[in-house]
């Protein structure tokens, strides 16, 4: 009879088979789930991708004109598009347009028109009357704050642009504050100085543009822009 | 060859468990079928698209203005292929049915849900077929927007440039989320393949199991019964079979719905990408989401700009006009079954009038989806002066919530009223009806 006689097994059979299915589901999720994490490629920071650099020249950004410098009889209180084109390693010149939130707006306006941004509403409205040339030219960033759509003018006021995304309002004459709809922040201003007849950037945005959480985040990007492109 | 096949398949168990099926008689009951058949369309109108559409976000020389050698007029392959789609013969006419198809299977589907809805039929046992079209018709507008962006020109290019903000708005991790989803930092080489995957593979797979699984759930719990089938054998199924006598009905509506939809799209055209152009830095003066995504579009447009900085994540106005608000739309969509419950097994469809809370509830729901929808128009309404950017956002906050409060109790009001008549006739006819004896 002993031969027969059956040995406690350690573990059940249900216990065994339960244990073994939890392992193999959680090695197949972990084993998926790093797949998934290579659904992320990794950011290359190159000069074309890098924010405007102080000494970039403004070209158009219309793609008819692309690349040439923009000039000065042809700006007014309509904004015209801008890429700002810096030089590489090798001094070649580089549209920084491969990062689309480098868009710009040029304008131009009297310019005793400007005025400080009145306190109040939104924070981090900063307007350098110093990055406004003599002759009343103003650059600021073109992507609206809220949603990143690129902003043009109000069509009943100039002044004014006028987000056909979200209704997002800004003021030209006061540092491009935001005077209505849903955008948290003013678009940042770029300063500018008339270097013959070629409009060249002073500074990259004075505030964080889109696509940054806070003047932190921007702050830790520049440094970073700084390491890699030196 | 019916015998042949029973013999070794046995079909006559199938036909006896599935094909005998009731489908109960009433033109209401044709709009999940008009939803199903979109589907289908769209599918093969599909397969047919991306057998000339070229997933690729490359730039290529437009054949079409070549511009010149030095200067090479560059459009990226994606944009160049629907352009050529719409060469080809017939290329456009499939595009526009593709497209109108698309509104008219989320049209269907709404409509379909009202039905649903208004006559209590999500009701025990049917709570769960309740939430996978919940699913289906969050998975449909999906499949509809990725949709759009695949021609790649400006409007798609700017679209998809709003939704991947929208995903990075999700604090903490909506960064990593958004690169994961596009493919890299806007716009990333790979974003049109990885868009293009999504519309033809993930989604649409997602919503065929989806749809086989609505479906064998209705066919296991059998639809609601109208109101005329308790009066003709009570707690009885009533309806004609699916084999033969519904499905002549089913071939004529698939048949004439198609027919319509083609003729429709002969006359209508769809976004003309030409019009638009390769995505470029034009600003558009005005963009707007197909009309089923309006109502979060208006809502994001209404909500004031904020930011608030939580444990090193940004809660911004754009994640809670897009995700916190929908989400909350959503959730009391997927709620309605655990709000208005059943303790017994429902048969049959309900009155709306005799339950006028829910009739009145659901009226309110719809109109605040609407007036969101009219802010989603808050630029012209800003622009043609009807509105000023000052009062804007009241006024349309303002009728937001009074508009549903006021229809909510309209329909109370006017319910109560016709039960009040339909109780004195009843009584009318009682009182005769003992005159006569």
């Amino acid at each position: 009879m002993t031969r027969y006689k059956k040995q406690d097994p350690e573990i059940t059979r249900r216990k065994f088979i339960n244990a073994a299915l939890g392992a193999g589901a959680a090695v197949g999720t972990v084993s998926l789930v790093t797949t998934l994490g290579a659904a992320k490629p990794a950011f290359r920071l190159t000069p074309d991708k890098a924010p405007p650099q102080p000494g970039d020249i403004l070209v158009h950004a219309d793609a008819s004109k692309e690349g040439q410098p923009i000039k000065m009889s042809e700006l007014s209180e309509q904004g015209v598009s801008a890429w700002p084109m810096g030089k590489d390693k090798d001094g070649n010149n580089v549209i920084r347009k491969a990062e689309p939130n480098n868009q710009l707006a040029v304008f131009r306006f009297e310019k005793d028109r400007f005025k400080a941004p009145e306190e109040g509403g939104h924070a981090h409205v900063v307007l350098e009357l110093d990055g406004i040339t003599d002759q009343g030219v103003v650059v600021y960033s073109s992507i609206c704050t809220h949603a990143g759509c690129p902003v043009p003018n109000d069509p009943n006021d100039a002044t004014k642009l006028f987000c056909g995304c979200h209704s997002g309002q800004y003021d030209l004459l006061q540092g491009c504050k935001v005077i209505g709809g849903p955008p948290p922040r003013s678009m940042p201003q770029v300063p500018v100085e008339m270097k013959g007849d070629q409009l060249v950037l002073k500074d990259t945005f004075v505030t964080a543009p889109f696509g940054f959480l806070n003047e932190a985040d921007w702050e830790t990007y520049l440094e970073q822009v700084k390491e890699i492109l030196g | 060859m019916n015998q042949w096949l029973d013999d070794r398949l046995h079909i006559s168990r199938l036909n006896d468990k599935f094909l005998r099926k009731a489908f109960p008689v009433h033109h209401s009951f044709f709009l999940g079928e008009i939803t199903l058949f979109s589907l289908i369309v769209l599918i093969l109108t599909g397969i047919l698209l991306a057998l000339s559409y070229e997933p690729s976000n490359s730039l290529v020389v437009n054949s079409f203005d070549p511009g010149t050698k030095a200067n090479p007029n560059l459009v990226p392959a994606a944009y160049h292929s629907a352009l050529k789609i719409n060469a080809m013969p017939f290329g456009d006419m499939l595009r526009r049915i593709h497209h109108w198809m698309a509104n008219i299977m989320v049209a269907a589907a709404v409509i379909h849900m009202m039905r649903i809805y208004f006559t209590g039929a999500f009701k025990k046992p049917r709570e769960i077929n309740w939430w996978i079209g919940m699913l289906l018709l969050i998975f449909a507008s999906l499949t509809a927007v990725t949709g759009y962006i695949l021609p790649y020109d400006n409007y798609a290019y700017n679209t998809v440039k709003v939704i991947y903000a929208i995903t990075k708005s999700v604090p903490w991790i909506g960064d990593w989320a958004a690169q994961a989803a596009f493919a890299g930092r806007f716009p990333g080489d790979g974003i049109i393949p990885r868009i293009y995957g999504y519309h033809i593979m993930l989604l649409p797979g997602i919503l065929l199991a989806l749809t086989g699984a609505h479906m064998l759930i209705m066919i296991k719990q059998k639809h609601t019964q109208p109101q005329y089938a308790k009066r003709l054998a009570y707690k009885k199924i009533v309806g004609v079979p699916l084999m033969t006598q519904q499905t002549p009905i089913m071939l004529l509506l698939v048949l004439l719905f198609t027919g319509l939809v083609v003729l429709f799209s002969a006359f209508i055209p769809v976004h003309s990408v030409e019009y638009y152009g390769p995505p470029s830095t034009q600003a558009i003066s005005s963009i707007k989401p197909d009309w089923y995504l309006l109502w979060v579009f208006g809502a994001l447009a209404i909500i004031p700009g904020f930011e608030w900085e939580v444990l090193g994540g940004v809660i911004s106005a754009e994640f809670v006009g897009a995700m916190i608000f929908p989400g909350i739309i959503m959730a009391a969509m997927f709620a309605v079954p655990m709000l208005d419950r059943s303790k017994e097994n429902m048969y049959y469809a309900e009155n709306p009038t005799n339950h006028p809370v829910r009739l009145a509830a659901g009226v309110a729901f719809l109109v605040m989806m609407i007036v969101l929808s009219v802010a989603g128009y808050k630029i012209e309404l800003i622009q043609g002066g009807l509105l000023t950017t000052a009062n804007a956002n009241a006024i349309l906050w303002i009728l937001t919530i009074g508009l549903p409060i006021v229809s909510y109790f309209a329909v109370l009001g006017i319910v109560r009223m016709i039960r009040a008549l339909r109780e004195a006739d009843e009584r009318d006819a009682l009182a005769h009806a003992h005159a006569d004896d």
